[in-house]
């Protein structure tokens, strides 16, 4: 598949359950549960993340995303993300979902954010991840 | 709330991408509000913002068609639930002001659907909001 692109035609549709667990059993149940492991497990190696409202770009699931999300999870207390609604679509290996965050700062007082994030997947992993935020961007470059 | 599905994969993406926004593209009013319910709402998620009702939704475009002297979007990407009548998209909006300085956002769109026409509609955009 080495002209993969977003979405795009050639790939290989898994049941429609897969993407809805993919989103809330492992990845946001591993970022919930700061299991670092469990949450980059659902990536490819070279894995994109990318944070759209500040047009923030992490490259390389074992560079880049793993240090964002040793970040968040050091500066963060408390994280949940629920109330999903799911656009799931076996047909073009993507999902994207709507769902709410509530997140404690270390220290701090509750946030809620109403997010949206992009997930195209390559083969059973999420290859490009785009993430819309509904305030500051909490998905900040940690020391790759 | 779930809606019964009316529509296949090809009208979901003909109705999001051609139907509306090439009645968006073209100013075109009665076009864009054909698209929505009446108690339709449109939601820019990311600054908060709900227009709710098809009056407001028409205030919104109204005073958004005023503010561009052209309006484009286009590059659409497609996610489409069939099963679910729901299809989100993302895409480029190239808005050009009557003094010729452009707006691009690269914006993701969800839109939930009962019976053919738009029920829910979140945006999430990339800059300022501009539908206000």
């Amino acid at each position: 598949m080495s002209d993969w692109h977003d979405a795009g035609p050639g790939q290989v549709a898994l049941p429609y359950p897969f993407y809805a667990d993919i989103v809330t059993k492992r990845y946001f149940d591993g970022v919930d549960n700061k299991n670092l492991t469990q949450v980059l497990n659902c990536f490819t190696p070279d894995a994109i993340l990318t944070e759209a409202t500040s047009n923030t770009v992490h490259h390389g699931r074992d560079t880049a995303i793993a240090a964002m999300f040793q970040k968040l999870f050091a500066d963060f207390e408390a994280i949940w993300h629920g109330n999903f609604v799911h656009v799931g679509d076996p047909a073009s290996n993507s999902i994207c979902s709507q769902f709410t965050v509530l997140i404690t700062p270390n220290g701090g007082e509750q946030l809620r954010y109403e997010n949206c994030n992009r997930f195209y997947l390559k083969d059973r992993l999420f290859h490009r991840v785009t993430v819309y935020m509904s305030g500051a961007n909490l998905l900040q470059p940690g020391d790759a | 709330m779930q809606y019964e599905p009316t529509l296949d994969r090809a009208a979901l993406i003909e109705f999001a991408c051609q139907t509306y926004f090439g009645a968006v593209d073209r100013k075109d009013m009665d076009g864009t509000l054909a698209c929505f319910h009446d108690e339709a709402s449109l939601t820019v998620q990311t600054s908060f913002t709900t227009h709710a009702g098809k009056a407001a939704i028409q205030r919104m475009f109204t005073d958004f068609f005023a503010g561009y002297a052209t309006i484009v979007h286009k590059d659409f990407t497609c996610t489409v639930d069939e099963a679910n009548g729901r299809i989100a998209a993302s895409f480029e909006a190239v808005l050009t002001a009557a003094d010729g300085s452009v707006t691009r956002l690269n914006n993701t769109n969800f839109w939930k659907f009962r019976d053919g026409r738009f029920q829910e509609v979140h945006v999430y955009m990339s800059g300022a909001n501009v539908l206000i």
